[in-house]
């Protein structure tokens, strides 16, 4: 049976690439060590494929077909797409469409009925923290797509039984691997909006809280209320709360927090120490 | 809510280097091709942040900008002045 071998998580600030010059010398050590570790982390872990979660920033999907979740089983995704991405060494990036599929099932036998893609282009919101992590040469990835961009969006509660259940699909493949989780976006951030630029880090570093304490119904309802008051780009949280699911909701650590106005992102990096699991 | 076709337009634009040239060099050729109401095509020739902002994703106004040309400050500034000002009509009434 495979083995859940580590869970992360990481923002993707698209201006760690190209604003990285206007970063303030100490923000940009301080993110870099951040990804360094996180990589160094998910290195260690020796995953022989890597889930990854992340949003789609309108490069996969568009209003006229918009799915909640989508699960990526191609043998085979793109790289990313925009131009000021054009120095990320992933063009092409391997797939595990037979782990894929395993996830599939169990979704469904689960009640979720997750849409299905065997080809995506994998954004900056996949490739940012593997290429800064320096994951290279990457594992197999299987990447999941979550609705974070576009109301309505998949419920918290909803995410955190999703990272469960991936969970358990991992739990009950039945080869002998190592599967790490990695999850991206957030944490508060505001784009396009009149609060563009804004961050709110006691929001961040309340939200932090609720993972380190790691119960269920607090985070979920810290969520539910805070998330439509604060800045669009928070929403992609949700994956970090798939994430903390997938790892049994504790044993989370932070690895590094930076409030840096430079990448209108307040930029936070995580593990979860899955050897915490009951 | 969301305009379908200002959506398009922005999303096509930022799906594609090669149509956002085309797009700084006739804003004109590109609109004709997208069946924009008539005040919608206004804001489009305005660069109106405010009366766009209503109607499509954020993230796809923000990008549109960024392919159409305009300085980010000069985005930051309007789309600030747009909440500003929704906020005001709010208050309102």
């Amino acid at each position: 049976m495979a083995k859940l071998a580590g869970v992360f998580a990481s923002s993707h600030a698209p201006l760690i690439i190209r604003g990285w010059k206007d970063v303030k010398p100490a923000n940009q050590r301080e993110l870099t060590s951040s990804l360094t570790e996180l990589g160094r982390r998910i290195k260690a872990a020796k995953p022989d494929v890597l889930i990854e979660i992340a949003p789609d920033h309108w490069v996969n999907f568009f209003i006229n077909n918009l799915p909640s979740i989508c699960v990526g089983m191609g043998e085979e995704h793109e790289g990313p797409a925009e131009p000021w991405m054009k120095d990320c060494p992933f063009k092409k990036i391997t797939g595990h469409p037979k782990l894929a599929n395993h996830i599939l099932q169990t979704a469904l036998e689960r009640d979720f009925e997750p849409s299905v893609s065997h080809h995506l282009t994998l954004d900056h919101g996949f490739c940012i923290p593997l290429w800064r992590g320096g994951l290279d040469p990457l594992p197999p990835i299987v990447p999941i797509i979550i609705n974070d961009l576009e109301p309505p969006y998949p419920s918290v509660r909803r995410c955190l039984q999703w990272g469960t259940m991936l969970a358990e699909a991992v739990r009950t493949y039945p080869e002998d691997i190592r599967v790490a989780l990695l999850a991206t976006g957030g944490l508060s951030h505001s784009i396009g909006e009149p609060t563009m630029g804004e961050i709110d880090e006691p929001f961040d570093r309340e939200c932090i809280r609720h993972f380190e304490k790691g119960d269920e119904r607090p985070l979920i309802d810290f969520l539910n209320e805070r998330l439509p008051t604060i800045g669009n780009g928070a929403a992609e949280i949700r994956n970090w709360v798939a994430a903390h699911g997938a790892a049994g909701k504790r044993g989370f650590e932070l690895i590094g927090y930076c409030n840096c106005p430079e990448v209108y992102v307040g930029c936070g990096f995580a593990s979860w120490d899955v050897a915490a699991r009951a | 809510m969301r305009d379908y076709w200002l959506s398009k337009l922005f999303f096509d634009l930022q799906s594609s280097p090669a149509l956002g040239d085309e797009y700084r060099a006739s804003r004109k050729k590109i609109l004709d091709r997208y069946p924009l109401k008539p005040e919608v095509r206004t804001a489009v020739e305005r660069d109106d942040v405010a009366f766009l902002a209503s109607r499509v994703n954020p993230y796809l106004l923000r990008f549109y900008f960024v392919v159409a040309g305009m300085s980010e400050a000069d985005f930051l500034k309007k789309v600030r002045t747009a909440g500003a000002d929704a906020a005001a009509r709010s208050s309102h009434g």
